[in-house]
Parts: C-alpha cells; structure tokens; sequence
C-alpha cells in the first residue's frame, strides 16, 4: 500500500464537503451554488474511490463513475437554466427566486 | 270456458307488449286499432264464457281454473287461478264492452297526438290490469290487479307528461292509492294469520265472526276500497285525475276502476258481514261522499270535474247499497252507472274536442245549438244520472235507495241523504246541461269551434258515443226491482243481499226519487236556463271543496316540513354540519400556520437540510 493513510483522505473529504455545503449556504450566485454542489459531490467520490481501495475492491471505484456520469447531467441541466435566467435578464442572485414561497 | 277466461285476460296484454315492443314498426293510428280489435276480442271472449255459464243450472255456473301455482311460501301455495262466476263475469263484460267502445272512441279523440303508440299501449294495459283484478281467484291476483290498475291509472292521469299539473295529479293518485293499497295488504297479512289461505271460498269459510280480528280485516279491505273508489277521506285524487285525457277518465275515472272498491265490497260480503260494524262505517262513508260531491259539484267550473264529482256521488250510492247488504243494487248501479258516465264524458269530450280542448263551462257555454247530436246524447246521459225513468240510472239507484229502509234507523238516514243527493244529481247535472249545451253560444264557443268534415267529431267519436247513448236508455231494463230481477238472480249464487226492500217500499221510493230529481232539475232550469232565479252566491266551502285539501296539506306535508325543519336545526347543522366545518377549519388553520417555514430561499432550504442531517448523524453517532 503506497501513498499516504486513509485518515488523510477522510480529513480531505470532510473538509471539501463542508466547504462545498458552506458555498451552498452561504453564496447567492447560482452558478457558485451549482460549483460548490460539484466540489460536495466530488469529496463523496474523493471518499468512495479511498475506501474502495482500502478494503481492495472495485465497487466503490464504480459508484463513483456514475456520480460523476450523474454529476456531469446535473450540471448540465444547472447550467442550462442558469443560462436561460441570465438570457431572460434575471439578477443572478437566488435569494431572489422566491414565487414559491408560500 | 276456462279457455274464453283466459283469453279474456290474455288479449289486453298481448297488444299492450305487442305495442310497446314494435315501437316504430306498427303505423301510429294501427295502435289504435290493434288496442280496440284485442279489447273487442276480449268482449266477445267474456260473452262466449257468459252463454257456456248460463246454459249452466245456477250452482256449478262459478268455475275456477288454476295454471300453475304462483307462490310458494312453506305450507301457503297461491295459484295464479282465474275465477269465472256470476260476479267477476258481469264486471268482465262491464270492462271489455265499455272499454272496447272507449278504446275505439280514442282512435278519433287521440289522433295527431304525439304519442298515440304510449297511450293504446297504457290503454291495453289498464284493461288488463282490470281484468286481472275482476277475474282473480284469489285475494292475492286480486289485490295484483289492484296494484296494477293503480300504476296504469298513474300513467294515463300523467300522459300529458309535460303539463306540471298532470304530473302533479298523477303522483297524487298514485300515493293516496298506494294507502290504499297497504291497508289492504295488512288485510291480507291478518287473513293469512288467521286462516292460512287467501282463495275466496277459504277465506270466507275460514274468517273470524265478529271480533277485533274480523273488524281490523274488513277495515284494511275498506281502505283499499275507498281509495281506489274516491270515498271520504281517500276521495282528492278523483278530480285532479281529470288531467288525464277525456277517454281516460271516462274508462278509468268513471266506468271501470273507481267502481273497483264496490266490486271489492261484493266480492268479499261475507268479509264484511263478519264485521258489520265496518259494513255499516262503508255505507256512512257512501252516503257522506254523495251529499259532498254532490254540493261540490254545484259549484264547479270545469266540465270534467263536475263530472268527476257526479262519479264520486254516484260512487256513494253504491257504497250505501254495498254497504247496508244490498249488493245486486250496487253490482246493477255499477253498470249503468259505467255506461251512463261513459256517455256524459265522452260527449263532454266531444265538445272539449271541437272547441279548442277548452274545459270551462263559462267558455263553452251554449255550444250545443252548434252540436245537436252532442246536445242530445248529453240530454241522455244527465237524465240517465238523475234517474228518470225510463233511463237506466232510474232502476238502479232507485233500488239502492229503497233498500236502505231495510236497515233500521241507521238505513233511515241515509234514506234521507240519499234522497237529498238526488236533488243535488238534479241540480248539478242540469245546471251543467243548461249552461254548455243551452242558449245563445258564447263569443268563445262561436270563435274556436271547428267541426270536422261537417262533422262535430270523428266517426269513432260519434257512433261509440251513440252506442252508450243507446245503453244508457235500455241498460236498466235488465231489473225493474219491483217486477223483475234479472241481475239479482243471476247473481244470488255469489251475492245473496242480506237488505231487501219491500215492492211497496220501491214503488214509494221510485216516486219520491223521480220527483226530488225533478225538483233539482227545475231549480237548475230556474236558475241557468230560464234566469228567473238569480244563482246563490257561491259559498266558499264548496268552492274549497270542503277543505280536504288543506286539511291534508296540513296534516302531511306541513307537519312533515316542520319535523324536517327542526331536525334541521337541532341535528343536523350542529352535529353533522359543525364536525364538518371543524375539521376543516383546523386543516386550514395548520397549513397556513406551516406555510410560514416556506418562505422560498434556496438557501434556508440548504440549511434545514444540513442542519436535519448534522442531527441525524448526532443522533445515529449517539444511540450506537
């Protein structure tokens, strides 16, 4: 077994994910929004390809291709409407978007 | 003969399913027709069963034929039996040969109606109907038929089905006979309690004498009775009935069903001997119908109903002739009475016919100078109705009169009512005469009378008007109770009467009758032909015709709306009505409170999903 152990990739992991939720949180931007749900998903993927390799299996290996296959049509679907709000001279700004407050 | 009985029965029926399932396959005026030709057939079937019985000696005339049994019930078997004797073979003849003429008087009366098929076909079917209630051989197929003619007679009053008004009078008929109806199968429940059979020779054999049993019996079969006869208290539907077309009052409303309760009364005497209190209460009842009708009537304006009110007084006269035990004298007033009212109604519906369907005497009036041959039959058929002799109602209700003397001091007064009925027949018949059929036509008359083709009606309206016309002449010569007796012999097997009167005491009787109608007949010409008596005011309770109506509308339906009311009020809106509105109001309070936490940030959303799943991972990280 090469490279360093799996509390660093944990630690790693925790740490993109808190600073993706926090953008998801904290910013307004959508198309910040949307990066920080890629930099959440990417520290899962961060974590599953680790312990995959750990435990010596292909599995999590796997499980991490069809987040990013999920992730990449998420973006796209993401972006595609960002780009139809700035197209339609909308504020980029999601605190905004609130017609469906009840 | 039991094959004639049964195709008798049988006929009416084959064209009343043959009418209706061939729909548009049959020429709308063929209906008619085939309705006419089947009741026809019919006629000539009962005679053929009349001759076999009265070559018969007088015993074994009455023949019961069973086909099958109809109803099985543990140890009760009913058969659908037919009962061919002297009574139900007089009413079989009644029936078919009056009906038949009715029937084929429609053929003018109803053609360019729009829907001649519904009404032959309704038409075969109350024959049937009426057939199956005469001709049953037990009180079962009787009170079958019973039932029967109650649901034809509803759809022929609501035949006009878009008039409010028929409709409206057709449910009328059809609840106050349906009271009638249930009292009279109570009748049948006790009766096969207490003797476990319901044909007539068992019943009859096996009922209680006197008691509570035999009364309560006697009194649910009254109540069918009255109903079906329109008798005080059962007696408000008969004139709003009159919304049916003319032929059908004059068949249903006058010859054939309302004279139902008397044939009922005839059929089940010994029924009624057994409880002669209720026998007694019958003939009150008659006598108590024919003064009201009869001072009703005085004040009417519509035609028909003048008319229908004469029915229900003449209807009395034979509840107190088959109340007090004279039942061969009801039995013969019921013919003449169904052949003399046949003729004023459809001469009525002559004259209806020819001036635009108007039926107010004031509007019609003097419209007989336009029709003589109308006037006269019309002239018959009044005379008939009071009793002058020699018209058949002369023999018939004369007997009934006389007879009541047999019956102590209770017959006494109803001699007495019965005598001032005549009177009020006088009047009220020959105000009617003199008014429509005498004078000057009126602008009305002039202006919308048509005849056709030179004509005062159709050739099928003129010549079954003067068949009973004819009829109505020589149909009481059959009995002259004083001389000869025809009828009561013929039928003594079945009805001996327990009231006879005295040939003193008809000659006396007859004399008096003539000259109390008479007397009404020269008030009414004082007052409506010659005008040299000025007409009374109208007195607001014939008018009102003595408040039944409202007594009723009181009693039911303003009783009944009050009940619903304050179930209404005290039920159902606190209790169904407010737990409804609760659980709505706290559905509806929740989600607006909810609604809050939606406020629509993305964000805020993000939050409470991190900080449930912060929580969560607490809480899993703890309880392990």
């Amino acid at each position: 077994m090469h490279g360093p152990d799996i509390q660093w990739y944990v630690v790693l992991s925790a740490l993109l994910f808190t600073t993706g939720a926090l953008g998801v949180m904290l910013r307004r931007n959508p198309l910040i929004i949307l990066l920080s749900v890629e930099i959440m998903l990417n520290s899962a993927n961060l974590l599953l390809i680790a312990m995959s390799r750990l435990h010596g299996g292909e599995d999590g290996q796997i499980f991490a291709i069809s987040v990013m296959a999920v992730a990449a049509s998420e973006v796209v679907v993401g972006l595609g409407l960002i780009v139809a709000m700035g197209r339609r001279n909308v504020d980029l700004d999601v605190d905004k978007l609130r017609t469906l407050r009840g | 003969m039991a094959a004639a009985s049964w195709i008798c029965l049988l006929l009416p029926l084959a064209s009343a399913v043959a009418i209706t399932l061939a729909g548009t396959a049959i020429p709308r005026r063929s209906t008619g027709y085939i309705s006419t030709a089947t009741t026809m057939g019919a006629f000539a079937a009962a005679v053929v069963a009349f001759a076999d019985m009265a070559g018969k000696g007088a015993s074994d005339r009455g023949a019961a034929t069973t086909s099958w049994t109809w109803l099985s019930a543990g140890p009760y078997h009913f058969g659908l039996t037919l009962l061919t004797d002297q009574l139900s073979i007089v009413m079989m003849l009644i029936v078919t040969g009056v009906g038949s003429l009715i029937i084929a008087y429609s053929v003018g009366y109803m053609d360019g109606e729009d829907e001649e098929r519904r009404f032959f076909a309704y038409m075969s079917l109350f024959v049937f109907s009426m057939l199956l209630l005469v001709q049953g051989g037990n009180l079962l197929l009787l009170l079958a038929g019973w039932g029967m003619v109650g649901l034809s007679s509803y759809l022929l009053i609501g035949y006009y089905q878009e008039r409010e008004s028929a409709v409206k009078a057709a449910k009328k008929a059809f609840v106050m006979n349906a009271f009638g109806d249930a009292t009279m199968a109570l009748a049948l429940f006790l009766l096969v309690q207490h003797t476990g059979k319901l044909d007539y020779a068992g019943v009859f054999a096996a009922s209680p004498h006197g008691g509570a049993v035999a009364n309560l019996i006697a009194l649910g079969l009254l109540g069918g009775a009255v109903a079906k006869s329109a008798q005080i208290p059962l007696h408000t539907w008969l004139p709003d009935a009159m919304e049916g077309p003319t032929p059908v009052s004059a068949l249903i409303h006058a010859a054939t069903m309302v004279t139902a309760g008397v044939y009922l009364i005839a059929r089940c005497h010994p029924l009624f001997e057994n409880a002669y209190v209720i026998a007694d209460l019958a003939a009150g009842l008659g006598a108590a119908t024919l003064l009201m009708a009869g001072l009703i009537a005085l004040v009417q304006t519509d035609i028909k109903r003048v008319i229908a009110y004469s029915t229900m007084s003449q209807i009395g006269y034979m509840f107190v002739g088959a109340g007090l035990g004279a039942y061969p004298n009801a039995m013969f007033h019921l013919m003449t009475h169904a052949f003399f009212k046949a003729l004023l109604f459809l001469a009525a519906g002559i004259a209806i016919h020819a001036v635009a369907g108007e039926q107010d005497i004031r509007k019609l009036a003097g419209v007989g100078k336009l029709m003589p041959f109308t006037k006269w039959v019309f002239l018959v058929g009044s005379l008939a109705l009071v009793g002058i002799f020699p018209f058949a109602g002369f023999f018939s209700k004369d007997a009934i009169i006389a007879a009541a003397l047999d019956r102590g001091w209770y017959g006494d007064v109803i001699y007495a009512a019965c005598l001032a009925g005549a009177f009020l027949t006088g009047v009220y018949a020959f105000r009617l005469f003199f008014i429509v059929f005498t004078g000057e036509p009126s602008a009305f008359a002039r202006e919308h009378f048509h005849s056709h083709r030179d004509q005062e009606g159709p050739i099928s309206m003129l010549w079954t008007v003067g068949m009973l016309g004819v009829l109505s002449v020589v149909g009481g010569l059959i009995q002259f109770a004083p001389i000869w007796h025809l009828l009561s012999t013929w039928l003594d097997p079945v009805d001996a009467p327990i009231a006879e009167a005295t040939s003193a005491q008809e000659w006396v009787t007859s004399a008096l009758a003539i000259l109390i109608g008479l007397a009404g007949i020269g008030v009414a010409w004082a007052m409506y032909a010659a005008k040299r008596v000025r007409v009374p005011r109208s007195v607001p309770l014939f008018e009102k015709k003595f408040y039944w109506d409202e007594l009723y509308d009181l009693i039911w339906y303003r009783t009944g709306d009050l009940v619903a009311r304050g179930f209404y009020a005290l039920v159902e809106a606190p209790l169904i009505g407010g737990s409804i509105a609760a659980v709505t109001g706290v559905v509806g309070l929740g989600s607006r409170e909810l609604s809050v936490a939606q406020n629509g940030l993305v964000r805020s959303y993000a939050l409470a999903l991190a900080g449930g799943l912060a929580v969560l991972t607490v809480v899993f990280l703890a309880v392990r």
